[in-house]
């Protein structure tokens, strides 16, 4: 069994300009995906002798992402982008990574607390999300003394709406939990800055010299139709989508619920869903209404994962598109059915600018509507903070996070821009970066825009079809335990070998941490023997080797970004005018025959 | 029947015993040379073998599909079917060189496939180097 060494030669350094396999560039953190899939695939395959490398693994991992083992069940950002996606299937990377997640949490229990000096300023973070807790990570390995401010009586933030069925409650704990106890970093609960005596002045007073507010979206969209607010929304049997993933995930809504009951969903995004399918788990007869229409790829298409969309239909959940919702019928004080009349437009040139058929509009009849058409944030008090502009909107740089009202306050996450939890992360990274330069009096924007270019698909003849993923039969699956079943290590050396590694060796090394290789040597050609016959330029497997005119004729050169470094030009010159620096074969070889004579 | 045949055997990196000691693999694996891609060898590495004293050259590719370089394995194979009839044509029997593609990250099969190419080395007799 191998062991990784984080020495030298083997750790990824960050370029301002490199190349990268199209799902670390697709990550907004970078996550060193090519390599930890290497080291996969690189894996024994009897479980014991294993553990020591899946482990070494979620180490390698946890060091730029202490959340990989959440993302590992919600998040494959990366796998939209794979280059396999159009031969075979994208590598399940998701579900790789929730492999490693699974050996990882246990051991990640008992792990030790970092030895971290922190020498430096105190810092705030209103918010314990993603965004939060990742900036308060970055800056705590940085030397930061770092104190959260979090608004209810738990960290985590809009990560606890996620259905269990789809992140187990242990992972998320786990990972919240020792993310703090960890790194020693300091929370306070039940603290709303921005209400009370908790304003941002009073935590400059009391010494913080940054802060940072990732305070998310707590504040469900209203419904609306045209431009006004659809009327019934105070009805009893009225409920935001937000409101009850809450309360179901507080555990304040007990087993069968909605028994009995005709539940409507309105809204057509993943959260929507996860509201329908938590319904349905709850027992309540489910549709779900979309504005948009059913076809994905259209403008007005529905924002949903296809994921999301076969397991609420599998599950029976009604699937109603392009209706929107122009009133909520009541009677008396309860709400008893929706007027839903056709949508045959959602977006212009402009924007969203729904345009409805009045003449053909539908009634359903239902005993519970939870609408799920977004959320945004709390807008009362960043106002009162005087972070808003003249025009109301959020006042901050896009780059830096800095606000451009008070410079010593960095805004994030969801608030600033709703989206993936893995962006929230990067907002965090990128304030805690912020945080550092602001206190250090260094340029703000210096060197940060990091540019990537995407490594194409390789050449080879061969591909390998995708594994099927398991889920659990719906009729088995109306509960809130996992429906999708993940790999077993031989799945996971498999599917990870699938990976075509497609990105350079220098984002990747994954054969130098564990020895496999001993140096990355650059090809170099000798331009005397050079005929720019482009043998080479076929033999490249990367689309790295061009041939150029110059003053002597034409040669081949190679791109150094692109090069692996795999030998494969060297050994198809026919006249020996390529070679690998300081090539470790020669000596190899010449040893294999000083022993034969 | 005293004749031992000399096999060399290059093994690609990714593919073979990348889990265990190679040294551990003992005299049988003498002349075994784990290189990082069967697809690094050319021509000139397997006839420099044979002149300094090997009587047959074993490569251990990886499995289709599965080349870390994508298809290092293939190109390997494609140098062999040239290099095979220009030594038949030297009148060296095909035989002398020969690939396997398999995964074998313990390194299990290795002594095996050595011991069945000495095997048919040894039927042939020793290479006469005159010929190269």
């Amino acid at each position: 069994m191998w062991n990784t060494v984080s020495k030298g030669a083997a750790a990824v350094e960050q370029a301002v300009k490199q190349y990268l396999p199209p799902c670390q560039e697709q990550c907004p953190i970078n996550e060193d995906i090519q390599r930890t899939n290497v080291l996969i695939s690189l894996l024994p395959e009897d479980p014991g002798e294993a553990t020591a490398g899946i482990l070494q693994i979620g180490d390698y991992l946890y060091e730029k992402n202490p959340f990989f083992a959440v993302c590992g069940y919600v998040c494959g950002l990366c796998e939209l982008e794979c280059n396999y996606h159009s031969k075979g299937g994208a590598i399940k990377r998701r579900l790789l990574k929730r492999f490693i997640s699974d050996t990882y949490i246990p051991y990640l229990e008992k792990r030790e607390e970092w030895s971290l000096v922190k020498h430096k300023e105190n810092v705030a973070i209103v918010g314990g999300g993603p965004a939060g807790l990742m900036a308060g990570y970055d800056l705590s390995r940085r030397g930061y003394r770092v104190t959260i401010f979090e608004a209810s009586d738990r960290l985590g933030g809009a990560l606890w709406l996620i259905p269990r069925y789809r992140l187990p409650e242990r992972v998320l704990e786990s990972t919240l939990e020792n993310l703090v106890r960890m790194l020693g970093m300091d929370v306070k609960y039940n603290v709303r800055v921005g209400q009370g005596k908790w304003t941002l002045d009073k935590l400059r007073n009391e010494g913080f010299k940054a802060v940072f507010i990732a305070q998310g979206t707590p504040t469900p969209r209203i419904l609306t139709f045209g431009r006004d607010k659809v009327e019934g929304q105070d009805l009893s049997g009225v409920m935001y989508g937000h409101t009850f993933l809450y309360e179901v995930s507080h555990g304040n809504i007990r087993p069968n619920y909605f028994r009995g009951k005709k539940i409507l969903v309105i809204g057509g995004g993943n959260v929507a869903f996860d509201v329908a399918r938590t319904a349905r788990r709850l027992g309540g007869q489910t549709s779900i209404l979309a504005l948009e229409c059913e076809y994905k790829t259209s403008r007005d298409g529905i924002p949903a994962d296809v994921e999301e969309i076969r397991g609420a239909w599998e599950e029976g959940i009604r699937i109603i598109y392009s209706r929107g919702v122009q009133r909520i019928i009541g009677e008396g004080e309860r709400m008893k059915g929706i007027e839903c009349p056709k949508c045959l437009q959602v977006y212009d040139d402009h924007g969203f600018h729904p345009e409805f058929d009045l003449a053909d509009t539908m009634v359903l009849d239902g005993d519970i509507l939870i609408i799920t058409v977004g959320q945004g944030p709390d807008w009362t008090a960043l106002q009162s903070e005087g972070l808003v502009d003249a025009k109301g909107r959020l006042a901050v740089d896009p780059l830096t996070l800095q606000s451009r009202n008070k410079e010593w306050v960095f805004v994030g996450g969801d608030l600033r821009k709703i989206g993936f939890m893995v962006e929230a992360m990067r907002d965090g990274l990128a304030a805690a970066e912020s945080i550092e330069r602001h206190l250090q009096g260094r340029d703000m924007t210096e060197g940060r825009k990091r540019l990537f270019e995407v490594q194409d698909i390789p050449l080879r003849r061969h591909y390998l079809s995708e594994p099927e993923v398991v889920w659990i039969p719906p009729e088995k699956r109306m509960h809130f335990q996992l429906f999708e079943r993940g790999f077993s290590l031989k799945e996971a050396i498999e599917e990870a070998r699938r990976c075509l590694a497609c990105g350079p060796c220098i984002s990747c090394k994954a054969c130098l941490s564990i020895g496999l290789r001993e140096s990355l040597n650059p090809v170099e050609v000798l331009t005397d023997r050079c005929c720019g016959c482009g043998i080479c330029v076929s033999a490249c497997f990367y689309s790295a080797i061009q041939l150029k005119d110059v003053e002597m004729g034409r040669i081949s050169i190679t791109d150094s970004f692109k090069c692996k470094s795999c030998g494969m030009c060297v050994a198809a010159c026919p006249s020996g005018a390529r070679a690998l620096r300081d090539d470790p074969l020669e000596g190899i070889l010449q040893n294999t025959y000083d022993r034969l004579s | 029947m005293g004749y031992k045949p000399k096999l060399v055997c290059f093994s690609c990196k990714f593919g073979w015993a990348y889990l265990r000691d190679m040294n551990a693999l003992g005299e049988d694996a003498e002349f075994l040379t784990p290189v990082e891609c069967s697809g690094r060898l050319d021509a000139l590495h397997l006839l420099k073998a044979f002149k300094e004293g090997a009587d047959g050259v074993l490569i251990l590719a990886c499995e289709e599909g599965h080349c870390h370089f994508q298809e290092g394995n293939f190109r390997t194979l494609k140098m062999l079917y040239l290099l095979r009839d220009v030594l038949e044509a030297h009148g060296i029997e095909k035989a002398r060189v020969r690939i396997e593609f398999s995964l074998d990250p313990e390194g299990r099969k290795i002594l095996g496939r050595i011991a069945r190419m000495k095997e048919s080395l040894s039927a042939l007799g020793p290479l006469n180097r005159a010929l190269l």
